[in-house]
């Protein structure tokens, strides 16, 4: 089980010759001379895996779930033979004092070289206890962890924005990660759950390339989180012309028209599924019938509900979509204009007749 | 302090030890007992240590809604909390679906039964009873032959099993043992010779490629896995098979896919899964401990309905019903709307009720939290070195069925499905099959080991219903029918001002409910009570103690130091966190 | 009220105080093709909100929400190139053609004034003032529900758009990378450039009704003066 880099690269049918190639181009991708490359080739063919230490807050696990559906690669080759997941509550083998044991030892051995991958968030209120880890306050264990990883993972909507848990009223003040955490380069990889592909491919890249791949503003890999789920949706051509799904299972349903009047959010959602798809490729939400829930948004839970297209508003106490709202103010200053103009007709026919009489 | 309930003689003087976390679960769980001089369980006291408040964060929403965020209180039972949402909300406006909806329900429902089991057994169970280490001293031809004797499955050479053993030799090697690290290796209480060992690591590696495999059953219907979409009225795939746009639906191809799943799916149970199984209890028969509530009181909703609508025991293929006092002769009948079957009490719970001596019914359930510790806690609020039982120390609720603490899930099902062989003779003959081959009487269910093989024994009876699902679902498309929503009632404009339902499931670990009250076509209050709040729950107002703990009592440990036999006996539940609070 | 600059200017034109020429030409054309890209926005934009009844057959035949959309990025454009010239103008044009930019908030004159246009809306005061730029109120209501709001449309209109133009092109650059990340994510921006719209429909509703009736019942000509620039008084009291 224990391969190097290079042995699973092998496995998977890379030849030494490709090899050697994808070490050069590492050594030209970090600006690194072509001296370089034999010394890179005998990094990947015999250093260490690096540790990952991965840890869980408020969650549902279910990125966890998503990430050993991995089809390429296989969460297996993952998480034994690309990297070394020494803690993972979710699949280690100890518990307990000999869990804790773990995080000390990694934390140690490998100070700035292990990567801390976060499932989950911190709550913050009643002292953090809303998620309690050996007797202690997750956030707690949580920031001393990242104090000394070389780099942070947050999986997920929880990790990276707050999720299910921070949806209003966030009863337990669920907190981001990147709230917490500081110093650290931190790589959003959002999604609820996340694509598997997505989750192994973002790892990947960065024990292939020893970087963190380019971030957008707000921390997630642009290479996966670039577009919208609607800018390479397949039913598209339906939008343009203007063909929609407008009841469930209606005839348009049937024929795969556009969910956009069933509230789909591909049109507001940055995500990866209507190319990577699900599963190895099988479907995606929008494929399956129903309309995307915009789940790797930042706050996709308090945007109304998920079958509105013009979503709500809270701000003002009452819930109404922006066309309520509207019509409403419409309709008040209407009457009002209408009220006004006739007093103003009444006053100036008392007028012209007080002129007139002059 | 020592006193006695349930038939368990609950004493606290012995040495405190304390495993927090519990891993290979969902979610945060800790488990404190004390040990006599003999290190054997006195007792035992479970603490969920994370709560998310999803019934409060519900308050107010759009009850179509609900689905996705219930569904979020697990990724791992992914979409069971979803479709009794669904449910919950149909009963409350009086919602009926469309047969080819109940029908993918079920499909999906019992798809997560299988991958929910299978994960389980292999990946969060096995290291309990197999030792990695040992399996290095393996002699690869036995492996191969011993597996051969068990089951046709093609990867069983002598080749393979070398294989796999110089990789692991290589890998233990390299002093970087990942998820294997600090494990509870060469301890005595592992009873598998290497040969045995060896097969099971084989098979813990091919079933995480497998079950990959299986969940795209939900990716087809549902859009993706973990968390598919669901729809209140029906399911949100429209079904075509021959018209124009059929591609964009369900269509032939689609389902010759799910066939083939469901196929290779039976296959994987049939000839790794239930072998192995066999194989592993074989060497464990003699460590019966773990049993807990299961021989006293048992508790299932059942699930699987045949038929659209009919959610009455007689159409469940998996059965409905209680069992009290541990008389088998007796199956209750169970109503989720009778204000005094279910109830939940947070007398040691953290959270508030204006009278915590009662308990409340959950359609008028009420979640407040309360972050308090008992007078006799060790340590401080953020730093607790021992929990005191005698207050509130734990973020689950404690519910009740007619007062009495239950054990819900597999065992309960299988039992309940065992003594009723009319309706569930698969269920009765398989039991007994297994039973016979293992050469045990049938007390013997009543066990940690029980409860594994009931799990075994279920996923077999579920791959095979799905089988049938299937079928079901070709016959009624066969006759012509495509539909798979109801929209009549999807505009909240149809709906009475006030409105209350509860949906139910067999979650993969057991018994799900929701309750959901409507008001002006929001929720007013959405309680869960979740497997886990039943198999995890604290003590209540009598001191009466939840199945984990119970599961736990009397339990001798090989060494005081390594909590393996209380990992085992806690991961035959299966125990989900992040369910049972919420 | 009456400045000596805007007597000097009709003087210089050859008119009496009876008119002076207010609103440059720019203004005047900036004014008609601004309303005419507002109400192709304020439409179609609704249309992009709550699209119309499906179309049948192929998809390939029908590109409606093509089309909408197209008129709503092209009048898009012209709004924002038709805003950037009427800055320009605010530079280099009368001073009236600075009204809509500068509020002579610490004029206490003109608050005065303010109320006073309050109070004849309010039917409280029998005899209206002449103004011969915007009176106070319009002013007022103009730089908050149309300058503010229009350049609150066009950066959230152009982040929007700067979405679909993806990453790299300029109105991303300049727009969708701080706002979408500024109001959270995509759909806000949706929800609050709607909510825009609206803002700008009931601006209209009440400035025609305004313009129609100040052309009435004040002592100065309105919808004439923006087609042809000059300001009439229909009388000679001050
Ligand atoms: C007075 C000015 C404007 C009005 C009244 C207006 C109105 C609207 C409305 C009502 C929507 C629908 C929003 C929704 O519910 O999602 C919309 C969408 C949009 N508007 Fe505007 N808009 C204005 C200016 C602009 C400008 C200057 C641009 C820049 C090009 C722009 C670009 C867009 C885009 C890109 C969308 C989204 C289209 C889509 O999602 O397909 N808008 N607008
Ligand atoms: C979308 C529609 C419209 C918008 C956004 C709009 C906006 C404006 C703005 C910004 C000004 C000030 C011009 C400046 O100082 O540069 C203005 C002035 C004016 N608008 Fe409009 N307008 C619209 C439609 C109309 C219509 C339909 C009429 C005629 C019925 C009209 C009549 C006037 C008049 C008379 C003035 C001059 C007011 C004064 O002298 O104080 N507008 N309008
Ligand atoms: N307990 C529990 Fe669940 C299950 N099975 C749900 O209802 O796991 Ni997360
Ligand atoms: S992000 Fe969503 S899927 Fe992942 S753990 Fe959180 S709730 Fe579950
Ligand atoms: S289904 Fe959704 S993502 Fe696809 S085109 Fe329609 S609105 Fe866009
Ligand atoms: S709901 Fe999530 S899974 Fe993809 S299509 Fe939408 S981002
Ligand atoms: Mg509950």
């Amino acid at each position: 089980m224990t391969e190097t880099f290079y042995e699973v690269m092998r496995r998977q049918g890379i030849t030494r010759r490709s090899f050697i190639k994808f070490c050069s181009l590492t050594a030209a991708s970090l600006g690194l001379a072509p001296s370089f490359v034999p010394r890179i080739a005998h990094a990947m063919e015999s250093k260490p895996r690096t540790p990952v230490i991965w840890l869980h807050g408020l969650e549902c696990t279910c990125c966890s779930e998503s990430f050993i559906r991995s089809a390429h690669p296989l969460a297996k080759d993952v998480v034994l033979s690309m990297l070394s997941l020494d803690y993972d509550d979710t699949l280690m083998a100890a518990a307990g004092h000999q869990a804790e044991a773990i995080i000390a030892e990694i934390k140690q051995k490998y100070k700035g070289n292990y990567i801390l991958a976060v499932e989950g968030n911190p709550p913050l209120n009643e002292d953090g206890m809303f998620c309690i880890h050996g007797g202690r306050p997750f956030v707690e264990v949580l920031k001393e962890t990242a104090a000394d990883a070389k780099a942070v993972i947050a999986w997920g909507a929880c990790a990276s924005w707050g999720c299910v848990q921070a949806a209003k009223p966030n009863p337990t003040r669920a907190t981001p990660i990147d709230k917490v955490i500081s110093g650290k380069p931190i790589i959003k990889v959002p999604g609820c759950p996340p694509i598997a592909e997505v989750m192994t491919g973002v790892v990947t890249y960065m024990l292939t390339f020893d970087k963190i791949p380019e971030l957008d503003r707000q921390g997630r890999p642009k290479m996966f989180y670039g577009q919208r789920i609607h800018d390479k949706c397949y039913r598209r051509p339906h939008f343009d012309a203007g063909q929609f799904v407008e009841a469930w299972d209606d005839e348009a349903a049937r024929k795969g028209y556009c969910l956009y009047k069933m509230g789909c959010k591909g049109p507001t959602t940055y995500n990866a599924c209507s190319t990577t798809r699900w599963n190895g490729g099988v479907s995606f939400p929008i494929q399956s019938g129903h309309g995307c829930i915009g789940c790797s948004e930042d706050g996709f839970w308090d945007k109304g509900s998920f079958y509105d297209r013009v979503t709500g508003i809270n701000s003002f106490g009452v819930e109404a979509n922006a066309d309520q709202v509207g019509a409403a103010a419409a309709g008040v200053v209407g009457a009002a204009v209408v009220a006004h103009a006739a007093v103003s007709a009444i006053k100036r026919g008392r007028m012209d007749q007080t002129n007139g009489n002059k | 302090m020592a006193y006695e309930t349930q038939g368990f003689k609950l004493d606290n003087s012995g040495k405190r030890v304390v495993v927090d976390p519990v891993c290979r679960i969902e979610g945060h769980l800790r488990v404190e007992v004390n040990l006599d001089s003999s290190n054997t369980i006195r007792n035992a006291v479970s603490t969920g240590t994370m709560w998310r408040g999803l019934e409060v964060i519900l308050k107010g929403r759009d009850p179509r809604d609900a689905w996705a965020f219930t569904e979020r209180i697990c990724g791992v039972c992914t979409g069971t909390h979803a479709l009794t949402s669904v449910r919950a909300v149909e009963d409350a406006l009086d919602i009926k679906i469309p047969e080819n909806a109940n029908t993918i329900r079920n499909l999906m429902q019992l798809n997560l039964y299988v991958h929910d089991h299978l994960v389980h057994f292999y990946h969060l169970h096995a290291l309990d009873w197999v030792d990695v280490v040992s399996a290095l001293k393996a002699d690869p031809k036995k492996t191969s032959e011993l597996a051969q004797s068990i089951s046709n499955w093609p990867l069983s050479s002598p080749g393979y099993f070398r294989d796999l053993q110089n990789r692991l030799k290589k890998f233990v090697e390299s002093g970087q043992l990942g998820p294997f690290m600090n494990g509870y290796w060469g301890n005595p209480a592992y009873k598998l010779p290497p040969e045995a060992n060896l097969m099971a690591v084989a098979h813990y590696l091919e079933a995480l490629d497998f079950q990959k495999e299986i969940v795209k059953v939900h990716t087809i219907f549902g859009g993706k896995n973990p968390h598919p979409n669901w729809l209140v009225g029906g399911v949100p795939c429209a079904i075509n098979l021959d018209g124009t746009g059929a591609v964009g639906a369900i269509n032939m191809e689609r389902l010759n896919l799910v066939k083939s799943i469901i196929d290779r799916t039976m296959e994987f149970v049939e000839q790794v899964y239930i072998p192995d199984l066999l194989a592993i209890a074989s060497f464990y028969k003699g460590w019966l401990y773990g049993g807990g509530l299961s021989s006293k009181n048992v508790l299932s909703y059942g699930d699987i309905p045949d038929k659209a609508n009919d959610y009455s025991a007689a159409n469940l293929l998996l059965p409905r019903g209680a069992i009290i006092n541990g008389d088998l002769g007796k199956v209750h009948a169970v109503d989720l709307k009778d204000p005094e079957q279910i109830q939940e009490f947070v007398t040691h719970s953290w959270y508030k009720y204006a009278d915590e001596s009662k308990g409340l019914h959950p359609f008028d359930g009420v979640t407040e939290p309360n972050f308090v510790l008992g007078p006799k806690t060790k340590g401080s609020k953020t730093n607790i070195q021992e929990l005191d039982e005698s207050g509130k120390y734990s973020w689950i609720k404690a519910p009740r069925w007619r007062g009495h603490a239950m054990e819900v899930g597999c065992l309960s099902r299988m039992l309940l499905g065992y003594v009723q062989p009319k309706q569930y003779p698969f269920i009765r003959d398989t039991i007994d099959a297994v039973l016979k081959k293992l050469d045990v009487p049938v007390t013997a269910l009543f066990s940690t080991l029980g409860r594994t093989a009931a799990r075994g024994i279920e996923t077999l009876y579920c791959a095979k219903l799905q089988l049938e699902q299937f079928d079901k679902l070709m016959a009624n498309l066969k006759a012509g029918d495509l539909n798979t929503a109801n929209v009549d009632k999807w505009e909240p404009s149809t709906w009475p001002k006030t409105a209350q339902g509860a949906g139910f499931t067999e979650a993969p670990r057991g018994a799900l409910g929701h309750w959901v009250r409507i008001k002006d076509t929001k929720i007013d209050n959405y309680q869960c009570v979740v497997p886990t709040t039943w198999n995890g729950s604290p003590r209540d107002h009598k001191g009466q103690i939840g199945a984990f703990e119970a599961s736990l009592m009397n339990t001798p440990l090989a060494k005081a130091d390594q909590p393996l036999e209380i990992l085992r006996t806690l991961h035959s539940f299966d125990p989900c966190l992040a369910c049972s609070t919420h | 009220m009456l400045s000596a600059q805007d007597m000097q200017e009709a003087a210089a034109h050859g008119r009496t105080v009876k008119a002076i020429y207010v609103y440059e030409a720019p203004v005047r054309l900036w004014h008609w093709v601004n309303a005419v890209a507002i109400t192709v926005l304020a439409i179609s934009g609704y249309f992009i909100g709550s699209p119309l009844p499906s179309m049948p057959g192929e998809a390939s035949e029908h590109f409606i929400m093509g089309y909408i959309r197209f008129a709503h990025f092209a009048a898009g454009y012209i709004l924002l190139v038709g805003f950037l010239g009427r800055i320009y103008w605010a530079f280099v044009g009368n001073h009236h053609a600075r009204q809509l930019f500068k509020l002579p908030l610490s004029n206490r004159k003109w608050w005065s004034e303010v109320l006073f246009e309050l109070r004849w809306y309010l039917f409280l005061e029998p005899d209206p003032k002449k103004y011969v730029g915007h009176n106070p109120l319009a002013q007022l209501s103009m730089f908050f529900m149309v300058t503010l709001t229009m350049v609150f449309m066009i950066c959230t209109g152009f982040a929007l758009y700067g979405e679909g133009a993806q990453a790299g092109s300029w109105s991303h650059v300049l727009f969708s990378s701080w706002v979408i990340p500024l109001f959270g994510q995509s759909q806000d921006v949706h929800t609050w450039h709607h909510l825009g719209m609206w803002v700008m429909v009931l601006f209209v509703m009440m400035h025609v009704y305004a313009a129609v009736r100040e052309d009435i019942m004040s002592r100065q000509s309105m919808v004439s003066t923006m087609l042809s620039g000059w300001r009439l008084f229909k009388d000679d009291r001050p």
